[in-house]
């Protein structure tokens, strides 16, 4: 048998496919799976969201409620912490007796945080940072704060961020098996998309706190004081592109906002403004 | 500093991808170089599959002999290979790298084969191994292995001398 030497052929095993070309298709073509698949888990959500029953969140989450609203201030003032507690919770029941639909009662919590802040979780607990209470002049501003958290619950927007927050979850855990840098990308992308909705809840929530507060004091003086205060701490080089990222409008449009809303529904922004309840005024 | 974040969380495991991709390709680059000018030095050694000796072939010693070699992946080629996980169809991402591991590996047979004084081999196998992080770890790379009998030849059929 003859043997005859041949040159290798190295064009048969190898995919004449660039890399980056590669690349560039299956990023794009997965991440338009992605955004299509997070669009449907929003549709999803937001029927839900409206298809649920007041008593079935309620008893869902109800076992969320105590540990909740357990004050946790480092525990060496627990009395004063109980104190401020109940000062707060006289002042968000006042307001949610101003909501005659309201389906159940609503607990108020303090957490920790330097950073002012206030959330609604669902089943009816308001958590309030101790950050908040501090930057907070008069009883009008975090009654604003407090009644903006009643909205939520009235716009059901609590039930839309867990659901949306679980769906998501599932979708980048699915993402997540293969890579983590893949996770990674995709992350920024799906919490980006949910910022225009969110923002909306937030301009809607703001309206029905005016409504509350101009129903309890008969008017909303304060209401815009709170996010008066904020700018200094927000000022940056890119406050526009910030106004796009967070949640919450940035400040000055949040305050034009509110400015124009009161016009339109006929609130007075001038008034005269209760002080802070005694447990809350600072020392 | 909200749009930092976004930035620092898209932007540096993007950069590390395309640095990947570019200390990747020079590096395979000037693999495929070595293994094509290496090729051509022994393209008159016979590397053969068969699991006969060829007829006519005169042997007077013969050895088992074996080239092995380890490619690492890159961190681009993984995560191309992640994204094509999800949908399925050629991994083209490990076509080079198991390429250029079986060629590597059948090289150095042949080269170690010809150092010890042998002049063809026979009954060629390979075998891959993927060489895993352990556990749950991502693979790091491949390990082929080129083995096949080596033989000392007095004489040749057809050969040049």
């Amino acid at each position: 048998m003859q043997w005859s030497p041949r040159a290798p052929r190295d064009d048969v095993n190898v995919s004449r496919t660039h890399p980056l070309s590669e690349a560039a298709t299956l990023f794009g073509g997965i991440a338009l799976v992605l955004v299509a698949v997070v669009a449907l888990a929003w549709a999803v959500v937001e029927v839900a969201v409206r298809w649920m029953p007041y008593d079935l969140e309620a008893r869902l989450f109800s076992g969320l409620r105590p540990a909740w609203t357990v004050a946790d201030s480092g525990a060496e003032d627990a009395a004063l912490t109980a104190e401020r507690r109940a000062a707060l919770q006289t002042l968000l029941d006042r307001l949610v007796a101003r909501w005659p639909e309201r389906p159940f009662a609503l607990e108020v919590g303090i957490v920790a945080g330097d950073e002012p802040n206030a959330v609604a979780l669902p089943g009816g607990a308001v958590l309030v940072t101790e950050g908040l209470l501090a930057q907070s002049g008069s009883e009008n501003e975090i009654a604003f704060v407090l009644a903006h958290e009643i909205g939520h619950f009235r716009n059901r927007d609590h039930l839309r961020g867990l659901g949306r927050a679980a769906l998501v979850g599932l979708v980048l855990t699915a993402v997540g098996i293969g890579d983590a840098t893949a996770a990674a990308f995709s992350q920024p992308f799906v919490v980006l998309a949910g910022r225009g909705f969110d923002r909306t809840q937030e301009s809607d929530a703001d309206r029905f706190a005016l409504g509350l507060v101009a129903a309890e004091y008969g008017h909303a003086a304060g209401a815009a004081e709170f996010f008066r205060r904020l700018p200094d701490a927000e000022a940056g080089v890119a406050i526009r592109v910030a106004g796009w990222v967070s949640t919450h409008p940035v400040s000055a449009d949040r305050i034009a906002a509110l400015d124009a809303a009161a016009r339109e529904a006929g609130i007075a922004t001038q008034g005269p403004v209760t002080p802070l309840p005694a447990p809350l005024a600072r020392e | 500093m909200r749009e930092l974040e976004v930035l620092i969380q898209l932007g540096v495991p993007a950069a590390l991808l395309l640095l990947a991709y570019f200390t990747g390709s020079f590096v395979e680059r000037r693999h495929y170089a070595s293994i094509r000018l290496r090729e051509t030095r022994v393209r008159k050694f016979p590397l053969l599959a068969f699991r006969e000796v060829p007829a006519g072939w005169e042997v007077t010693e013969s050895a088992l002999m074996t080239g092995t070699v380890v490619v690492s992946l890159d961190h681009f080629k993984r995560f191309l290979a992640n994204l094509r996980n999800l949908v399925g169809g050629r991994v083209t991402a490990y076509e080079s790298l198991l390429d250029r591991a079986r060629r590597e590996a059948m090289l150095r047979l042949q080269e170690s084969a010809f150092e010890r004084g042998y002049r063809a081999i026979v009954n060629l196998r390979l075998e891959t191994y993927q060489i895993t992080g352990g556990g749950d770890a991502p693979g790091t790379g491949v390990e082929v292995l080129a083995y096949g009998t080596a033989l000392k030849l007095a004489r040749r059929p057809g050969a040049d001398a």
